[in-house]
């Protein structure tokens, strides 16, 4: 297998893999986040806040992956 | 109208040829000058420095719209100064409401990058333009200006002591005595860290979403490529809406971690 066809398979597939972690990470924070604003309407704004800096950082993870694929893309074709 | 047709043209050969390259990328007006006049030395430079170009039309464009507001400022403030006002008032409120009220100071720096890569993440979807931000020199230069500032404002308000303490994980008895050669390192990896997460991560998200909507507009050229016709099928159009939802999250997201940074690094009174 040449590296063109091992970085034409694993490229995307690692990338899939980060956004499934990244995904259940997502689905959690932001499944506590809703029922604590059910729970507590009045305190809405400071949750979606702090959900919002946690999305944020999960979601770099796949966000690295992603830039790796855009640096290996030019060594494809 | 006649700019228009002519860039879908070209815009049809450029995705086309991009697409092969591997970093597809739209063209913008100035690919589109250098695809005509490559030889003349102006085009060259304007092709060379295009993510400096364009961000210095977003600067040039804000400054304008500021002295527009500032120009003819009245205690009844007409529909452009109630816009900027609205958006200066939200944005202090914002960040105040982090940082408490001393805060305030840090509201034009902060503010300040809010709305510069608001602005640099919509630009490229004005047909000809191109998102500064979906380079990784824009971004990182952006936080390192911020990895210094917090810097600054962490030695200017605890202290030189202070700061080399904070570094060192405030040790108070024997335990966190023993354990700062370990927290020492941790904490330099840590602020070093944080630069480069913010870059990438607003680097990350525009370019994605920069490429998906070139594919997509690459896909809906060549679906009609068969007529002869410089037209497609807009098929980027809901990745269009998209973008800007991700473009105004990205641009909150720097701020508020930016925001949260210079909150760690102020003296905290509650403990």
């Amino acid at each position: 297998m040449s590296y063109q066809t091992a970085l034409a398979i694993f490229l995307p597939l690692g990338l899939a893999i980060a956004a499934m972690g990244s995904a259940f990470g997502l689905g959690r924070a932001v499944s506590a986040a809703m029922e604590a604003m059910g729970r507590q309407p009045e305190a809405a704004a400071k949750i979606q806040l702090g959900m919002i800096i946690g999305c944020a950082l999960i979601e770099a993870l796949t966000i690295y992956a992603l830039v790796t694929v855009f640096v290996l893309q030019g060594k494809i074709s | 109208m006649l700019f228009s047709f002519m860039l879908t043209e070209e815009l049809a050969k450029h995705a086309a040829e991009k697409v092969q390259e591997g970093a597809p990328e739209l063209p913008n007006f100035i690919t589109f000058l250098y695809h005509k006049f490559g030889k003349v030395a102006l085009v060259g430079f304007l092709h060379h420095w295009e993510n400096v170009i364009f961000s210095w039309m977003v600067v040039i464009i804000l400054c304008f719209v500021a002295y527009l507001a500032y120009r003819k400022r009245s205690i009844m403030p007409g529909r452009l100064q109630n816009l900027v006002e609205m958006v200066v008032e939200g944005l202090d409120n914002f960040i105040c409401g982090i940082l408490g009220p001393p805060g305030r100071k840090y509201t034009p720096f902060l503010g300040t990058l809010f709305v510069y890569i608001l602005c640099m993440n919509l630009f490229g979807l004005i047909p000809g333009m191109k998102s500064p931000t979906s380079n990784l020199n824009t971004t990182l230069s952006l936080a390192i200006c911020v990895f210094f500032y917090v810097q600054y404002t962490g030695i200017r308000n605890l202290g030189l002591v202070g700061y080399l303490k904070h570094m060192a994980g405030d040790p108070q008895d024997v335990v966190t005595w023993i354990l700062v050669p370990i927290n020492i390192p941790i904490h330099i990896i840590e602020e070093l860290a944080k630069p480069m997460s913010l870059s990438l991560r607003l680097f990350g998200n525009i370019t994605g979403e920069d490429v998906l909507i070139t594919v997509f507009v690459g896909l809906g050229v060549s679906a009609l490529s068969f007529l002869h016709l410089p037209v497609g099928i807009p098929f980027q159009l809901p990745f269009l809406f998209l973008a800007l939802l991700t473009g105004t999250i990205q641009a909150l997201v720097f701020t508020l971690l930016s925001t949260i940074y210079f909150s760690l690094m102020l003296p905290h009174e509650e403990h």
